[in-house]
Formats: C-alpha cells, structure tokens, sequence
C-alpha cells in the first residue's frame, strides 16, 4: 500500500504511542523529497510534548505549520483554528493530521467531516508494543475499534514505533515488527512505515520488513536534551 | 510486566497498584489527568475503586475515611487541588493516619498555568494547612524514580502513621521514560488493629478504635503535638535522602536541585566540565527531611566559593540550603517560574556570572 498516494494523511494511535515524532519526521522527509507538505496539530487533548515545539524546525524546512493562535498555545482548552479546516481543503502535495491520543483525540475527525468532504483522511496507526495497552494485537485492536468509532473513518494502515526513546535496540525493533506483523494477519490491514532511530538506521537487516522505513530524528525532547537536527 | 514505556502519570498510577494499593479518590486537572484516565481503565482489572469526587477537598476526607478504615489510599492532584485538598491533608496528619498524596505542580500562584512549576516547596515542606505538621516530601527526577517513590511511600506512610507527598512537577508527570517496578519495593500492609477503625469483628476486639482530631483538654493537645513532633524528629534522622553529582572533585561552584530541575543542572555541569570548569551537585531526594549534612558538608569543601540554589520558582528552597550552609558560603537563587524550565545555557550562564564576580 502507498500511503502517499493520499492527500490527507491523519497520524492517529493511542496516548504516548509517538503520533507527533512520527508527524513531525514524515513530514520533514516528504518535504525533503520535494513535496508540499502541511502538518496540522490536531491535538485537542495534551498540550505537553507537542508539533508546537518543532515548529521552527519544520517552518525552517518550508513545511506550513498549522497551530492554535498564539495566545493559546499553553491553554489546556480545545482549540480548533479554522485554518485547519482550510488546509484540508487544499489540492496538491500532502496534508499531514496530527491527531490527539486514542478515540477522544479522533473524535475531532468526524467533526471535520465538512472540510474533507469527498477526500476523506487516510488514517493510520502508531504502534508501540512498550506502551501499555499496545502490548498484544487485542490491545491494538481495542485502541483501533475506539479510534474507528469516534472518527467514523476505517484506520488503513499500521506504523510500526516500537523505541525506549534514546536508549531503543535493533532487538526492540525486531520485536515491534513482529508485533504489527501479528496485528497484520488479524486485520488484513497492512504496515506501512517501520520508525528507525536514526542511529541504528545503518545496522537494521534488509529483511526485517519490506516496507518504507521512517527514520527518526527526535524532536519532542526533555530541556536537558537537545533535538537532532531534521 | 518488564521494561515499559511510561509517561510519569501513568507509571505513579501503576506504582500504587503494585504498591497494593487499589484505593484511588481524585479530580481531574492538568498536567496530571492522566493518572486518573490511566487507573479508571486499569483498577477494575485488579479489582480496585477509582471514585472521582466532587471536589479536592471532598477527595482529601474521601482518603482520610479510607485511611481510617485501615485501607491502602492515595490520590494525585495538581497544586490548586493540593491547595483545596489542604484542610483535609492537615487531618490526616493529626488524626495520623497513612496515605499518600502526589502533587504534579503547575506554575501558580491561583490558577498560574498549566506548565511544569516547583512552586509548591513551601506547601509541601513547611504546612500547606494549619497546625503544627509535616509531611514527608519526596521529589522524584525521572519516571522511574517516580515509580520507586510512589511505591516507597506506601510503606513509609505506615511505618510514621503520616501523609507522605510525592512532590512532582508538570514535566515528571508528562514526560516518557523506560520504567520497570521493582518487586522488592511491594511491602505488605502492616497490621493496623491497635488504631484503625477496621472492624470490631475483624479484629476479635471487645474495644473500639477511635480517629479523632479533637483535644479540647490544653494538655492533651499539647501532649498529641509532643508526639507528632517526636516522629516528625524520627524521621529527620532515618529518612534523609540525596544524590550527589561531581562531588568528588575540586569544585568552585555547588549546585543544590532537585526534580526535573536537576537534570537540566547535570547537563549543565557535564558542559562545564568539557570547558574545564568544575560544578557540583547536591540533588535533595528528600526535601523534608531536608539533606541539611550533605549539604552543609559539601559546601565546606575548601574550593567551593558559593552555593547555588537552581529551582522553578522564585527561590523557595533558598532559605532551607542557607540553613543548612550556616553563613559558611554565600547562597545564591537561580531560577524560572512560569513554566519555561530554565535551559541548560542558561544555568551555565548564572554559575558563570557568579565565577566572575
């Protein structure tokens, strides 16, 4: 499945899954690879650890960015700008969604119904198998059905995530294709990215998946860390 | 369960289970929902009660009723609801019963912000609510650690008969690490027939328990204050707890930190250190007690000029590291509070200002 044959692209998965560090690299890459991209932050949730804090990277690299007004970035308050809606309205390169954790994160997509219109989002889901709830593919698929019902939008695809942050091994990533595997089988429904930390980019086998890999540059990082460079 | 992938929230809410508690009273705010949204799915598997109350302050009699009842408790809250829930924290500690409260502090004071604050030292070291009290404050500065505390502080609320804090801010709470819980940490509940009020029939007992917080003979309360004080002693001596950090070297500089606070201050030191100027540490794990030896022994080394207090608020913290220095080095406040956590830069920049003067 080529995901990027779709011109709206929602990142969904349950809280903590890695929606934003995944948003925020594909983004990055598909810019890079010379398309238009807009990422737009979706989450109505969390505003801790959001696209918020790349946001000078991204707009740096001439990806738009579509945020809360200013005033309310560090509100716990639902901000929906109605910039969103324009820029799924948009033709041509690629609408990237960042959407909030679980089914109340998704729930914002069904109300979006009007902008998408008769191009609805293709969603896929971030999978890490270290988060609770996503350990087993019934977890997957709880996390998934509460997605489906509140966005009223089948998930397409899966990506695989499956990191400890800094400290992931080629072994955790063995684990988690393994795990999106299983979840493949169950579903039919197929993986379509596998996150790399750019670190172990050069030393992951060949034959581990054969699908696109999205390497991983960590943007959402604590103060006493700095970000890599995208 | 091995090693996971938490957020701070999640994995305090999963340390309480472990810890055998699965009684578990809140109200929701930011930054530390979380824990509520993760234990109202997790509870009902082990068999435990999530109740939301209606307020801070009915959820701080919610944990005093359990508690008195002999149950394993503990709530979480962010520094407004700690505000409200400090009427009922002042209770528990003078009808002694155990139980844990974890405070996710945001910026203040009133409704401040929703970003990561230590506002909160003052309420949480030195009262909050009235009377004489105290509470046994631990300060976590990784999810991990959290985890430990949490799970630490269970046992230790019984060992004193006292509300134990676990005294977070927004970024413990929020942020993601690998945690593991460690089983040897899992204690089980003490015996608690001779107070609480758990059941005549239970305990084959002809004498009922009575939790009270009232002494109306002068002498009484002042007897009960005696007591209070004599175990809020025992604990200044058998439950001080800090990390130090370079300390082995010849520093000019000692930094006193603790939370998140102290991990950007390490950052900072390795840095100094690469350009060849040499920075301590002492990272308070307890802040009350207070490391006040650890302290004051660090700040006495010959090359040590001055003592920093690095923290999220406007120097609250200064005034327990002058008490500990004893006029020994001059103290100096570096810090922020309106949720912005300082920067690695900008700590090196505030212990170079100090070398140049």
């Amino acid at each position: 499945m080529d995901i990027f044959r779709h011109d709206i692209l929602a990142i969904v998965g349950n809280y903590g899954s890695g929606k934003t560090e995944v948003a925020v690299n594909l983004a990055a890459v598909r810019r890079q690879a010379g398309v238009a991209v807009r990422l737009v932050d979706l989450d109505l949730v969390n505003p801790y650890f959001r696209t918020r804090e790349a946001r000078h990277q991204l707009t740096r690299l001439g990806i738009e960015v579509v945020l809360p007004p200013e005033e309310f970035l560090n509100a716990d308050l639902p901000v929906l700008s109605p910039m969103v809606a324009g820029a799924m309205r948009r033709e041509g390169g690629l609408t990237l969604l960042d959407v909030g954790g679980d089914g109340v994160g998704a729930r914002v997509l069904g109300a979006l119904a009007a902008a998408w219109h008769d191009r609805p989002p293709c969603l896929v889901q971030v999978i890490n198998p270290f988060r609770p709830e996503t350990e087993s593919v019934a977890g997957c698929r709880r996390v998934q059905a509460r997605i489906e019902e509140a966005a009223r939008l089948p998930v397409a695809g899966w990506i695989a995530n499956a990191h400890f942050m800094d400290q992931t091994t080629l072994e955790d990533l063995r684990e988690g294709v393994a795990l999106v595997n299983a979840l493949v089988e169950a579903t039919r429904r197929p993986l379509v990215l596998v996150t790399v930390p750019e670190r172990l980019r050069a030393a992951v086998p060949a034959d581990l998946f054969n699908c696109p890999a999205l390497p991983i540059r960590r943007q959402l990082v604590p103060p006493w860390l700095s970000a890599e460079t995208l | 369960m091995g090693k996971i992938l938490m957020k701070g929230n999640e994995a305090i809410g999963e340390a309480a289970i472990r810890a055998g508690c699965t009684n578990y009273f809140a109200y929701p705010i930011t930054p530390q929902s979380e824990v509520a949204e993760y234990l109202a799915r997790r509870l009902p598997e082990v068999g435990g009660v999530f109740l939301q109350g209606e307020s801070e302050v009915a959820v701080s009699y919610m944990i005093f009723g359990a508690s008195a009842c002999g149950e394993r408790v503990f709530t979480t809250s962010s520094s407004p609801g700690i505000s409200l829930m400090s009427e009922g924290i002042s209770y528990i500690a003078a009808a002694q019963c155990p139980a844990v409260f974890v405070n996710i502090m945001r910026g203040g004071p009133g409704l401040g912000g929703i970003l990561p604050s230590q506002g909160d030292y003052f309420q949480a070291t030195k009262g909050g609510g009235h009377g004489d009290y105290r509470l046994l404050v631990l300060a976590p500065a990784s999810v991990q650690e959290a985890a430990e505390m949490v799970m630490q502080a269970f046992s230790l609320a019984e060992k004193y008969r006292n509300p134990v804090m676990i005294l977070g801010d927004g970024l413990i709470g929020q942020m993601m690490e690998p945690v593991a819980f460690p089983e040897h940490l899992a204690t089980p509940p003490v015996n608690k027939d001779d107070w609480a009020t758990n059941g005549m029939a239970n305990r084959g007992s002809q004498r009922p328990n009575l939790v009270k917080t009232l002494y109306l003979d002068p002498e009484q309360l002042n007897a009960h204050n005696l007591t209070l004080r004599a175990k809020y002693q025992r604990m200044r001596q058998e439950e001080v707890r800090f990390e130090p950090y370079n300390t082995e070297v010849d520093y000019q500089v000692l930094i006193v930190s603790f939370g998140t606070m102290s991990r950007v201050c390490r950052t900072a030191i390795d840095n100094l250190k690469a350009q060849g100027r040499e920075v301590a540490m002492i990272r308070p794990q307890t802040l009350f007690p207070y490391p006040e030896a650890a302290v004051r022994e660090a700040a006495a080394k010959a090359s040590c000029r001055v003592v920093l207090s690095v923290e999220m608020n406007m120097g609250q913290m200064v005034e327990d590291v002058e008490r500990s220095v004893r006029g020994q080095r001059p103290v100096e406040w570096f810090g922020k509070c309106g949720g912005e956590v300082p920067t690695p830069e900008e700590v090196m920049e505030a212990v170079r200002g100090l070398l140049a003067r």
